[in-house]
């Protein structure tokens, strides 16, 4: 089955490297594409000299609108799996295979939790009650129990590819994908991984808004729960 | 209670100031600098407002069917809506155009490097 790993990157030149070592040390066989959200620094480069595809944004889209340049690139590839793995070393690649064997046993979207053994980092108190909070919504809305509806470290089957090409949110992504991919009446499941805590930059979610980001993510997640059951529409 | 109440220095102002606001409209549709999509929302208001500054009863008029006591409120109330309507046509214009920027760039960002693969086969 082709593989496709995502890995979405703003100003990410100096993480990308190790990530790119760790991916090949898997040993796995799957194609890399880095979307790079028209970073200021050298991510293109960095990225050509270890040899991995890279598309360039040549405006600034934001972490939705980057990832899916992913999904629509896989999508027009034939691409089975696609694997979106965070440009920052949050995520190891040693997981990655769990991951799409849960998807190859035919399940459409596996999410890499940190929250079912509870292990590696953990994120600070207030988001952990955030993300329970999103995952209490998540379950009362779709009565379906996911642990950590905020992960970025998810591997999705074609139909789940599809879904994605036409339709992704812009900020703050993942919950409201979550909702949707449910929604369309395709399986979720989780996997526990193990995340680090980011190795160097800023995560985009500052405490400034927080507020908003809570807010935005709920309305997103109530629309998303009553929106018409296959979004697979033409965005014209 | 007619047009007599209204002060005639304001109302040449009014007259003035509406048919010039008119007949820039004209002229930006005249050069094309207008869709005309746009346009006919904007040319229509500019002409009520020349109507308006030329027969104050009208205001007074759409106030008596509304059982609106001063015609400024009818006056008021009515802008508003309308300012409400366009701004939301607005909204509506600009949400769209948003999800075509963001495919377009998606498409450069693929294509790129598409094109750059192919030249280096």
């Amino acid at each position: 089955m082709k593989t496709l790993i995502i890995i979405p990157a703003y100003n990410e030149a100096e993480n990308l490297p190790k990530l790119f070592k760790a991916l090949k040390d898997t040993g796995e066989d799957f194609d890399i594409l880095t979307v790079n959200d028209c970073s200021t620094d050298d991510t293109e480069k960095v990225c050509r000299e270890y040899g991995i595809n890279v598309v360039t944004l040549p405006v600034n889209l934001g972490i939705g609108g980057a990832v899916q340049t992913g999904y629509i690139y896989a999508l027009r590839n034939g691409y089975d799996i696609a694997v979106q793995v965070d440009g920052d070393g949050q995520h190891d690649p040693q997981f990655i295979k769990h991951l799409v064997n849960r998807v190859k046993d035919g399940c459409d979207l596996c999410i890499g939790s940190r929250f079912i053994e509870n292990e590696g980092f953990q994120s600070s108190r207030v988001r952990r009650i955030g993300i329970r909070y999103f995952s209490w919504l998540i379950n009362l809305l779709m009565k379906t129990r996911i642990t950590d509806p905020t992960s970025g470290f998810r591997a999705c089957s074609k139909e789940v590819i599809k879904l994605f090409a036409s339709y992704y949110p812009k900020d703050y992504p993942e919950p409201e994908t979550v909702v949707m991919v449910l929604r369309n009446k395709l399986k979720v499941s989780e996997m526990p991984v193990i995340m680090k805590p980011r190795e160097k930059g800023v995560s985009s979610i500052t405490n400034f808004k927080a507020v908003y980001y809570m807010i935005k993510v709920t309305l997103a997640i109530l629309i998303s729960s009553i929106s018409k059951k296959s979004v697979v529409k033409e965005n014209d | 209670m007619t047009e007599a109440n209204i002060n005639y220095s304001l109302n040449i102002i009014l007259i003035i100031a509406s048919v010039c606001f008119f007949i820039f409209i004209v002229n930006m549709v005249r050069t094309k600098k207008l869709e005309l999509k746009y346009a006919l929302t904007w040319l229509l208001t500019s002409f009520s407002f020349v109507v308006m500054a030329v027969f104050p009863q009208t205001i007074y008029f759409v106030a008596k069917i509304l059982h609106i006591e001063l015609p400024v409120n009818a006056l008021f109330l009515c802008v508003i809506f309308l300012l409400l309507l366009m701004v939301f046509a607005l909204t509506v214009a600009v949400s769209r155009q948003a999800i075509r920027i963001k495919k377009l760039i998606q498409e450069i960002g693929l294509l790129r490097e598409e094109i750059r693969k192919n030249s280096l086969q």
